[in-house]
């Protein structure tokens, strides 16, 4: 069990991105975006059955037809400037039962996907996903930036909109990142291989629940816009981004008058945050979230659930 | 590490063309395990081998149950009467393709396996004087040809919805499938109030299509004698309580109960079966 490949095309120096399911599904969109956009096809993938209980079954006439597993897929693309290898990842390995890799599942796993980009030589390898912030919903996401080797801050540190660890308010430049988008980086630089994590921001309040968030995805996609210095169509990931505000302000005019003030300390607080004592503390942000879960849980809201 | 099956000294005895039935536990109403115990009771089955937990369930301690401490199993028993080999098995937590492969390796190697039915119960609002229905989900046409003379339903169209797994059964006979191995999940449905007790005429349904199919020459008495005495006691309950009996009269004339008269139903149920 292992790699599969469908067809093992010449890339020259390629750059490799990879995405999994995690909180608004944030780097798994920017990539199927960004795949669709290239029409990018496929190479290879990584047999489930060693990592994946089946997702779905099918059944006619009594007889059982297909039982479908979680995807773990390669594409490429050729590009006039960068060669591309792209992996989408539709679950992460989780022995622990999250929806985050952990364990050996996930180490051999990445390692997988590491494999691949050593064969074809990749000179660097992006991952993308969410960062929990105190933003809201309105505002323009920032992109996290998180390289394995301090060699690679100054570049990311030059590109728009894009922040690293130390620049968020609080954190001294350290977090976690959790998950195989963690993994893939100490497995890189184990390797030897440029890796960074590209993390759009999504509000904290929506962390919990199953939204996706479009508007993180872009901040990705600018950001990798930049650094493969390739030019990339926004047209769907917007309209995605226009309908996901709409439907949230539209939940957002449900809410309770308190939790709405509350919400709305946030529209100031990002830019804030960078530059001096946030708006929000830590107790601001636990009401917020003991706030929001309650009101979905008890008060209303149902449709989204 | 993930545990191999280890098989017990003098284990394998030659098997040919051997059937393997495998319940798992928390099966609503236990039912495939308390058929699975039935048959290796009746067939005078002795255990063969088992899978080792390890690689397949977390090892945090115990569950306790019933105030006694459980630790996942998965055995397979065989019967030197007839050609019946049983699994039994806790349901595994991680390692889902090795353990089932590794099941099947030793049940295909070892024991000549041929056939595999998987046993297991649905929820059903049917009321438990309705005779039991016995549903089947085959992976292949020439099986559920074969199934056509035991009166069992092959007919079902299902799709798993979004974020709904589907049952390790499912997934056993469809690897069981990739080796050309037949294989049927076998499924009763089980009155709701009876499934955190007990349905025996489930069981008697299960281990009749057995005892059909493969002329084991099965003795029923026992379990009949369970199918009265439970009969008896609900009568009881009847007569004490015209509106229990006025509500499993609601469920045999396909009237559903609301929340509040279902609820009812499986606590006086309960009540008179403890």
């Amino acid at each position: 069990m292992g790699i599969r490949y469908i067809k093992e095309p010449g890339l020259v120096d390629p750059v490799m991105i990879a995405a999994w399911p995690g909180i608004g599904n944030i780097g798994l969109i920017a990539l199927d975006t960004l795949r669709r956009s290239l029409r990018a096809e496929q190479m290879a993938y990584i047999e489930p059955y060693q990592y994946f209980y089946p997702k779905k079954v099918i059944i006619r006439g009594g007889e059982l037809v297909e039982l479908a597993f979680p995807t773990s897929e390669f594409f490429y693309h050729r590009g006039g400037k960068r060669d591309l290898i792209l992996f989408i990842g539709e679950e992460q390995p989780a022995e622990g039962g999250g929806i985050y890799a952990e364990g050996c599942m996930a180490y051999s796993m990445a390692n997988l996907v590491m494999d691949v980009a050593e064969k074809y030589k990749c000179r660097r390898i992006y991952t993308s996903g969410a960062a929990v912030a105190t933003i809201h919903h309105t505002a323009r996401s920032r992109a996290w930036a998180v390289p394995n080797a301090a060699g690679l801050i100054a570049e990311f540190k030059s590109y728009d909109n894009t922040v690293l660890m130390s620049d968020i308010e609080g954190r001294g430049g350290e977090g976690n990142i959790a998950g195989l988008n963690g993994l893939l980086l100490g497995i890189a630089r184990r390797r030897g291989i440029d890796a960074v994590c590209i993390m759009g921001e999504i509000p904290v309040y929506l962390q919990g629940f199953p939204f996706p968030y479009p508007k993180g995805s872009r901040s990705v996609l600018e950001v990798l816009s930049a650094a493969l210095d390739m030019w990339i169509d926004m047209e769907v990931i917007d309209e995605l981004a226009r309908q996901s505000e709409s439907e949230l302000t539209r939940l957002y005019e449900k809410l309770p008058d308190e939790i709405k003030q509350q919400l709305d300390r946030l529209k100031e607080s990002a830019v804030a945050a960078a530059e001096s004592e946030g708006l929000i503390t830590e107790e601001d942000k636990k009401k917020i979230l003991e706030d929001m879960d309650k009101f979905f849980k008890i008060d209303g809201g149902g449709e989204q659930r | 590490m993930s545990g191999e099956p280890t098989v017990n000294q003098g284990g394998i005895h030659g098997l040919k063309g051997g059937v393997l039935v495998v319940a798992w536990a928390e099966d609503a109403g236990g039912l495939g395990m308390r058929t699975a115990d039935y048959l290796i009771q009746s067939l005078g089955c002795r255990e063969l081998a088992e899978i080792p937990p390890e690689g397949f369930f977390p090892m945090g301690g115990v569950n306790v149950v019933d105030d006694v401490a459980r630790f996942p199993e998965s055995r397979l028993y065989i019967s030197d009467r007839s050609n019946i080999v049983i699994f039994k098995s806790s349901v595994p937590r991680m390692g889902w393709h090795h353990f089932l492969t590794s099941l099947l390796d030793i049940a295909e190697q070892d024991c000549g396996v041929r056939e595999i039915y998987t046993l297991g119960a649905m929820i059903s609002s049917a009321a438990h004087t309705v005779p039991r229905l016995l549903i089947s989900i085959v992976n292949n046409r020439e099986i559920k040809a074969a199934l056509e003379p035991y009166n069992v339903l092959a007919d079902n169209d299902y799709e798993s919805p979004p974020g709904q797994k589907p049952t390790l059964s499912s997934y056993l006979s469809w690897l069981a499938g990739q080796r050309g191995i037949p294989a049927v999940n076998l499924w009763v449905p089980v009155p709701y109030y009876l499934v955190p007790i007990d349905d025996p005429r489930s069981v008697k349904r299960m281990v009749y299509f057995f005892n059909s199919k493969y002329n084991l020459g099965m003795d029923f008495t026992a379990l009949d004698a369970v199918i009265a005495e439970q009969n008896n006691r609900i009568t009881q309950l009847f007569e004490k309580s015209p509106e229990i009996k006025n509500m499993v009269r609601r469920l045999e004339v396909g009237d559903g109960l609301d929340g509040e008269d279902s609820e009812k139903l499986a606590r006086e149920i309960a009540e008179a079966l403890k």
